[in-house]
């Protein structure tokens, strides 16, 4: 599910077939040097007073590293440097915010077409899609290895990464850079739909939340849409995640668990326990059936 | 070594066997019991200076380094007051009357402390205050986790000796205790309340006390509970409290919290910091990770989680103190505080104070 060696698209091919040209390269390097040194140590006078002249070490010590360094070097450089290059026309735009501990993802460019979502990118097949990257508070690192490589989210800057899947699938990416306490638990997913599927979620996504079927009050008595946005309800919180269709999403608490009414029951009770350290406090006061309804709301927002 | 001396072997010998007759003889002295405990027979001539010299010692080292805050804000002695006439007047005796008889039977006898205060340090004081004196009588505060409150009585303390009856029974809010004695035993307890609280809950025309009728009973009722039983730390109200049956509890959440609030005061004009206050409340700071004040507590009691206090009307010092607590984890106690730490902590002092402007100058609704 998240593999450097396994790419599903040609930005973390480039990369895989760099890496592989890398191990190769290493093996026959490590190779050269065993053989070397067991001539060095078993070899006959000749093959010994070679190894010791200066020539050879000039050759292999100087102009081999050299010219191998650069070569990866440069290859590396043409491989960043086609990711950064301007974005293709008609390239999907997302913009990833990372902050502790989780993903803002915003999809859309005009205003009516905007929302907002987290931990989770949904992508079409076949077409490029063009990320902006940033970071409210830390350095983060965005990193999906079976898609792309990874890109530093740095604060005051704006960072672009080229995706393009290859197949549908569902992609783990997480952050690559520590950025204190609950880092190990910042994961999202990259999910790649045919075109007509993205569409279709693309549309529902873009829809504020349906009217519940059942009772909403506690979601409002208890202070969450202090900071959570469930659109189509008075609830305009920006601190944490929108949640207008969090119930449609893979995971939450930034891959921390799947969803469900189950794991919403938990996250909202003892998400401390379950990723100590993150920005919500948990609601362990809340009697057993307060956490039942407040669940089966979140869990109605698909 | 001096050829006059005995050999080293010998000293220790005899050392030692001294030692061993030190021992056993003082633990045959003790437990022959003709050391007398008795408190009317009082200490042997010049024990009681040893003691003294002991324990003015001990609190002048114990309190070098204690930083004393501003105690001079009216509020803090009236505070003060209130619970010194409710846990140190019945043994120390106040400008409104002498002590218990039982109290001055003491070996010590509890202190005049018109003559005594002035011949502390005031962080000395506190610290006295704070862990009360070993061998003497004197009580530690019921919680460690909380300063203001001692700091609140050692305000107090430092006006009392040149306080007049009438200001001390003015301070301690006597005139709730003065009233015809024709009353239920609810009332009579509704009196010691009202003697800081007022009967209305509105703290007697002053800022000094949370205001109480803004809140509904069953807040009322949890907090009172979790005084009673410790869970959120309060030396004036876990003295209070500690006696409440749960009948008197409820019975008292009822009565504040139908006191009707006060009519509207007139609107103060609005100022920076009341302004800054107000977009705290209504729409938090969300760059900081604070959310909205009036999420949990700017509904009507309705639509609110009723284990939220309402806010608004809210007197400054109040807020303020309680939000410095839960900044500093002290108020991490009850059930749902973990919210309001959380939060707080987020906050800059700025934010406190405006937050706290803005309330009080809000109507209750």
């Amino acid at each position: 599910m998240q593999s450097v060696l396994a790419p599903h698209g040609p930005e973390a091919a480039a990369v895989a077939r760099l890496g592989w040209a890398m191990f190769a390269g290493g093996a026959l390097i490590c190779l050269a040097l065993v053989v070397l040194v067991f001539l060095a140590i078993r070899g006959g006078a000749g093959s010994r007073r070679v190894i010791a002249s200066e020539r050879f070490l000039i050759w292999s010590g100087i102009f081999v590293p050299v010219v191998v360094l650069a070569g990866l070097l440069s290859w590396g450089l043409v491989l960043t440097g086609a990711r950064i290059a301007p974005p293709s026309p008609g390239a999907l735009q997302i913009e990833v915010i990372g902050e502790q501990w989780w993903w803002r993802v915003r999809y859309g460019t005009e205003a009516a077409q905007k929302f907002e979502t987290a931990n989770e990118l949904r992508i079409p097949v076949g077409r490029d899609v063009e990320l902006t990257l940033v970071s409210r508070d830390v350095i983060h690192s965005f990193w999906v290895p079976s898609l792309a490589g990874k890109v530093d989210m740095i604060p005051g800057m704006t960072n672009r990464l080229r995706l393009h899947a290859t197949e549908a699938g569902i992609f783990r990416g997480q952050c690559a850079e520590y950025c204190g306490g609950p880092h190990a638990l910042m994961s999202f997913h990259v999910v790649a739909l045919e075109v007509d599927a993205f569409e279709a979620w693309l549309a529902a996504q873009r829809r504020p939340a349906e009217a519940p079927a059942t009772d909403q009050s506690v979601f409002f008595s208890t202070g969450c849409h202090g900071c959570h946005t469930v659109r189509g309800t008075n609830a305009v919180g920006t601190i944490g995640p929108d949640l207008t269709h969090v119930a449609g999403r893979l995971s939450l608490g930034a891959a921390t668990l799947p969803t469900g009414a189950v794991n919403f029951g938990r996250w909202v009770r003892e998400n401390q326990h379950l990723k100590p350290g993150n920005r919500m406090p948990s609601f362990g006061f809340l009697s057993a059936g307060e956490v039942d309804r407040l669940a089966t709301y979140l869990d109605g927002l698909k | 070594m001096p050829s006059w001396l005995p050999p080293l072997g010998m000293l220790l010998r005899c050392a030692a066997v001294l030692a061993v007759v030190a021992i056993v003889g003082g633990f045959l002295t003790i437990w022959s019991g003709f050391y007398s405990v008795a408190a009317s027979r009082g200490h042997w001539p010049g024990f009681e200076l040893v003691l003294e010299f002991a324990m003015r010692s001990s609190v002048r080292t114990h309190a070098l380094l204690i930083q004393v805050p501003q105690i001079d804000r009216p509020e803090q002695a009236r505070r003060g007051a209130g619970h010194f006439q409710q846990a140190c007047a019945p043994c120390h005796g106040s400008p409104a009357g002498p002590s218990m008889l039982v109290a001055r039977s003491m070996l010590p006898p509890p202190s005049d402390l018109k003559d005594l205060v002035p011949t502390w340090k005031t962080r000395e004081l506190f610290w006295i205050v704070k862990n009360g004196l070993k061998y003497t009588g004197m009580p530690t505060w019921p919680t460690q986790q909380r300063d203001d409150e001692v700091w609140d009585t050692v305000a107090f303390l430092r006006e009392l000796p040149a306080m007049s009856r009438e200001r001390y029974r003015e301070l301690a809010g006597f005139a709730a205790t003065d009233e015809a004695p024709s009353r239920t035993p609810d009332e009579a307890r509704l009196a010691s309340c009202a003697r800081c609280h007022g009967d209305d809950g509105r703290g007697r025309d002053t800022t000094a006390f949370p205001r109480l009728d803004i809140q509904t009973a069953p807040y009322l009722l949890d907090q009172l509970k979790a005084y009673a039983n410790g869970t959120r730390a309060s030396g004036f109200m876990q003295a209070a409290t500690a006696e409440l049956s749960a009948r008197e509890m409820a019975w008292l959440a009822e009565h504040y919290a139908k006191a009707r609030p006060a009519a509207a005061a007139p609107p103060l004009e609005a100022d920076s910091l009341r302004r800054q206050g107000e977009a705290l409340f209504r729409s938090g700071a969300p760059e900081q990770g604070v959310p909205a004040c009036a999420a949990c507590h700017g509904a009507k009691a309705a639509d609110r989680d009723l284990r939220y206090p309402a806010l608004l009307g809210q007197y400054a010092s109040h807020t303020k103190t309680q939000l410095e607590l839960f900044k500093q984890g002290a108020r991490n106690t009850t059930e749902a505080a973990p919210l309001m730490t959380t939060i707080a902590q987020r906050m800059t002092d700025e934010q406190v104070r405006a937050v706290a402007a803005y309330l009080a100058a809000e109507p209750a609704r």
